[in-house]
């Protein structure tokens, strides 16, 4: 692990944060949408326009507005909404963390599922099979078939969970994290807590299925390449135990693979959030964005696809360095 | 002497056991391995005893079984293929086919030490070989104990390094220490110097040897060289198909061997005694299809075999006044006499042939004294390559990860006779394969000067031929492909390709074969044919038989002999094996680290080597009766060559001028030592040498 690795690993993210803004700006360039009339709404005078797009300072050269919007990203001004007229960082503030809640849980519940995945077949646990056939079908079908097929059997049929929303009786999103099993954890409302993991898992596991297969698919192959190693080998000559073996020997030389294709599944499913949020009635980005496409309200969207493409990329730059930690030869 | 003791007395504790009790005893071992459904017997009815104290040498071909016989006797048979067991095996007094797996494990964990035969992969490459050690040892005071007993120089700093950051044979002493760790009474060791350099080769079978008779602990050293058995082991057991041949002590088994297969491997075998004007004596190839046979497996390939070969399976039966010799063949008696007639037969029908053989060896140039002072000349007449002062770096990165220059090739100039065969000799390292590379035109040198051939006319032939060939393309296809360029019809297409398979000896059934149906000599071949179905001006081989077996080995350098002879080509042959250098080159370059050390005629160059390096690898090569060298160091990293000449801290005669930057390095011509004092007789134009002490001392 050297310093040289992690200092390119650092370059190469600023780098892709400063391709993804200038991608946004070239979009937001050539869209059709003049930032200034849709501000001022359709009644508004010529006149009147010119003089908020002097304001706006959209009559600047291209390269001193690019400098302008690439300075409001670093001081997390993304620019006004057209709909809600207010600033899309605030927007973004109060419904991410609602997504988030939902990415982090359902990111979670994707990595159990990928280890048990990979893991019931490595060991040949009892049941392997079963659990594998189930996460395979389930994850042929597109995410939100999945999310209503969950909606129609455990909720409409059993009734067990809840079927749309953070919380029973309104989402209280005041709370220092803004996560609401956090929040409740932390103000000492454990059923708080509970009422939101009950909202959490249909929408989370929905989520989760089609990222579990791919990683645990990933994972179970080289934990299987990684069994036959020749070092493996060499370690049950010392007769060491099976365990022992897996653990010291198997795991860490085969969660490479796995991690990149983690770092990939990251950014899918903040892809795939959208829909399940339209499909349970979630309260984050996904309905945010999918308010805002439709009036072509160009800030809020640039906005969001820049706070989830910033995502993608840190996920991915942790999933290398992570690759580096495991692996001393890859940290070079 | 190094302190080889273990920290516990627990090997010393006294075992129900006579001290003399073998500690394996394998009774009719069969086992029998699957692959895609169909099951075969690799093992078929083993014998076999195992002492404390001894090196038994358990020696035979790819396929003869002896990694199984390996696995078998660690209980770790690969559970992917199925394996069944039959027979008695009981290794320290655990029954390792029977028994409970908690109870082989602890015999693995107590009673036995492995050595495989790549350190690299055999090493977990994400974990300290501390730790690795500690696993075994039990704790860092006794890895660090038994790291010094192996002869790693500084184990505490060591504990801390990954396997890659480790040289070669560090990496299996590393291996070696977490195999005697515990003191465990049986050490497996599977070809644990194949995959390293001759010269670190002699020192890893140098410490097996002495920690065999420091610990009193038997040692199983599996190996295809007879002559690395005989320079280690106390007996020998040769293997052949699943069955032994023949058991017995080394020097029994060496010099009086009764197997037809133990004589034929031995025969095969190269030493610097071997003719060099005749083709090399072969075994039968083996039979294809490798389908199980009636009677002694050999028969099909033995030259004595008669009709009850076919018929009965021969036991094992120990000779008549030849106590602790045993011989699996019903003409043990008369075996070695009738072979030596026949070999003397053969050998005066290839002396009849010889017109035929392998080309003439080039007459030296006598006289031309400047012949290696050629920095400021062209290409002569007459030479087919030449460079110059040739210089090739890489930027790559070094054990700690960082940018580092490797000058592989540190000036290197060479004259390359047309129709003359040249072998390049030096160990991992030295820059052999990279002029090679340079030479065919597939690498490009960053200083000094070549001239010479490229294209079609300069043909290459690898070390992997499997991987070499592509393998969805048949045989046909690929010969084919080089035909493209001279508009040929079909007909002549045809013509031409079934000649060149006939030329390398393959039947025109192999045609519509894909690499992966071919055995790894056929492969070979093929890659042969592939190289010679256009004549080049020049063949360039990788290696290409450093892969294969001794009998295939020999078979495939007769037929770049022969190539050579009949279609006129030059060779260009690299090689970390002198004995084969000796073989195929009329003359031999020794290189070091990027530069060449030393040239001459092969003949003279194995006489009387004059460079130190050249006489360290001379005595490094395995023979049947060479005592196990001792040759300092490793070859030092090419990151980091020494100054002056490279070879100078591992040189026994090294005077602190070969310290000094621009002597000893370049290459000076030598007169032959026998006639005159060496400085005023004529130099022999082709020898040189590049040393300060010009070989005198």
């Amino acid at each position: 692990m050297t310093f040289r690795f992690f200092g390119t690993r650092l370059a190469s993210l600023v780098a892709l944060l400063l391709v993804l803004s200038v991608v946004l700006f070239v979009l937001q360039e050539i869209s059709a949408t003049d930032a200034a009339a849709a501000t001022l709404g359709p009644t508004a005078s010529p006149e009147a326009i010119a003089a908020e797009r002097a304001r706006l300072g959209l009559d600047g050269p291209p390269v001193g507005r690019y400098l302008d919007y690439l300075g409001g990203l670093f001081t997390g001004d993304l620019g006004t909404s057209f709909r809600t007229k207010r600033p899309v960082t605030e927007d973004i503030g109060s419904y991410l963390p609602a997504t988030l809640e939902l990415v982090l849980f359902a990111f979670l519940l994707a990595l159990l599922l990928a280890l048990l995945f990979a893991l019931s077949s490595t060991l040949r646990w009892r049941g392997a099979g079963a659990l594998r056939g189930l996460l395979f079908v389930s994850s042929t079908a597109p995410t939100f078939l999945l999310g209503i097929f969950f909606l129609i059997v455990f909720y409409q049929q059993l009734d067990w969970l809840p079927a749309n929303g953070r919380a029973s009786g309104g989402a209280a999103t005041d709370g220092p994290t803004g996560l609401l099993v956090v929040d409740g954890l932390l103000a000492g409302d454990p059923a708080a807590s509970v009422d939101a993991l009950r909202h959490l898992l249909l929408p989370a596991l929905a989520l989760a299925v089609g990222p579990a297969l791919a990683i645990g698919r990933v994972f179970r192959s080289s934990l299987r390449t990684t069994l036959d190693a020749e070092y493996v080998r060499t370690a049950r000559a010392k007769g060491l135990g099976e365990r022992a073996i897996v653990v010291r020997h198997v795991a860490r030389n085969s969660v490479n693979a796995a991690l990149s294709m983690t770092g990939l599944q990251i950014g899918f499913m903040f892809a795939g959030v959208l829909v399940v949020e339209s499909v349970f009635s979630w309260p984050g980005l996904g309905s945010y964005l999918g308010a805002s496409i439709p009036v072509s309200d160009f800030p809020a969207v640039a906005g969001v696809t820049f706070v989830l493409g910033a995502v993608y990329i840190v996920a991915n730059t942790a999933a290398d360095v992570l690759q580096g930690v495991a692996d001393p030869r890859v940290a070079v | 002497m190094l302190d080889t003791q273990p920290a516990t007395p627990e090997s010393a504790a006294p075992t129900a056991e006579a001290p003399d009790t073998p500690v394996a005893t394998l009774r009719d071992l069969r086992v029998s391995l699957s692959r895609d459904g169909t099951s075969s017997e690799v093992l078929r009815g083993v014998d076999l005893d195992i002492r404390p104290g001894e090196v038994l040498g358990l020696v035979g071909e790819s396929g003869s079984g002896k990694s199984v016989l390996a696995l078998a006797l660690l209980g770790l048979l690969p559970a992917g293929s199925a394996p069944r067991v039959a027979g008695q095996l009981r290794v320290a007094g655990v029954d390792m086919v029977n028994g409970a797996e908690e109870e082989r494990r602890l015999a693995r964990r107590e009673s036995l030490g492995v050595v495989f035969q790549d350190p690299m992969t055999s090493l977990n490459p994400t974990m300290r070989v501390g730790q690795q050690v500690v696993e075994a040892a039990g704790s860092a005071d006794e890895a660090i104990r038994l790291l010094r007993a192996v002869g790693v120089p500084e184990p505490e700093r060591r504990m801390r390094a990954f396997p890659h950051e480790l040289s070669g044979g560090l990496r299996q002493r590393v291996m070696i220490a977490m195999a005697i760790a515990g003191g465990p009474r049986l050490i497996v060791a599977d070809e644990p110097t194949t995959a390293l350099d001759v010269t670190v080769q002699s020192q890893v079978l140098g410490v097996l040897r002495r920690l065999s008779d420091d610990l009193g602990c038997g040692v199983l050293m599996i190996t295809h060289d007879l002559g690395v058995a005989g320079q280690i082991a106390d007996r020998i057991a040769v293997m052949y198909r699943g069955r032994l041949a023949e058991v017995g002590p080394t020097r029994r088994v060496l010099n009086e061997p009764r197997h037809p297969y133990t004589l034929g491997l031995l025969a095969s075998r190269l030493d610097f005694d071997t003719d060099r004007d005749s083709p090399l004596r072969t075994l039968v190839p083996e039979p294809a299809g490798g389908a199980a046979v009636a009677g002694c497996a050999y028969h099909p390939r033995c030259p004595l075999a008669v009709d009850r070969c076919h018929a009965e399976l021969p036991g094992l039966p120990e000779l008549p006044v030849r106590p602790e010799h045993s011989a699996a063949c019903f003409r043990a008696e008369e075996s070695r006499d009738r072979l030596l007639e026949i070999a003397h037969r053969e050998a005066a029908a290839a002396d009849a042939a010889k017109p035929t053989g392998p080309a003439e060896p080039a007459e030296p140039v006598v006289g031309d004294a400047t012949a290696v002072e050629r920095e400021d000349r062209p290409a002569r007449p007459g030479v087919v390559l030449a460079t110059t002062e040739l210089e090739c770096r890489f930027t790559v990165r070094d054990r700690r990860g960082r940018k580092a220059p490797l000058a592989a090739l540190r000036g290197v100039t060479l004259d390359i006779e047309a129709g003359e065969s040249l072998a390049l000799v030096g160990e991992s390292g030295s820059g052999k394969s990279t002029l090679l590379r340079v030479l065919a035109g597939l690498q490009k040198a960053t200083g000094g000067g070549i001239t010479g051939p490229t294209g079609g006319a300069v043909q290459m032939v690898f070390q992997d031929a499997g991987a070499s060939l592509t393998p969805w393309l048949t045989v046909r296809e690929l010969l084919t492909e080089r035909l493209r360029r001279p508009r040929l019809d079909r007909a002549e297409r045809h013509r031409r390709v079934v000649a060149a398979l006939d030329s390398v000896g393959l039947p025109e059934a192999t045609l519509d074969a894909r690499p992966a149906e071919l055995s790894g000599g056929q492969r070979q071949r093929v890659a042969l044919a592939r190289a010679t179905i256009v004549p080049p001006r020049v063949l360039l081989c990788d290696e290409p038989t450093s892969a294969l077996d001794v009998s295939l080995a020999a078979h495939v350098l007769n037929l770049i002999q022969r190539l050579r002879a009949e279609l006129g080509m030059t060779v260009v042959f690299v090689t970390h094996d002198l004995s084969v250098a000796r073989i195929i080159g009329d003359r031999i370059a020794v290189m070091y680290l990027g530069r060449l050390v030393e040239i001459g005629s092969a003949d003279e160059l194995v006489a009387d080597p004059r460079h130190p390096y050249t006489r360290a690898l001379l005595s490094a090569v395995p023979g049947l009766d060479v005592e196990l060298p001792t040759i300092e160091g490793e070859p030092a990293s090419p990151l980091a060559p020494p100054s002056g000449c490279a070879y100078h801290p591992r040189c026994p005669v090294a005077t602190e001028e070969c310290a000094d930057t621009l002597t000893g390095i370049q290459l000076v011509p030598i007169g032959p030592r026998p006639p005159g004092p060496a400085r005023t007789a004529p130099p022999s134009a082709r020898r040189a040498v590049a040393c300060v002490h010009r070989g005198e001392i």
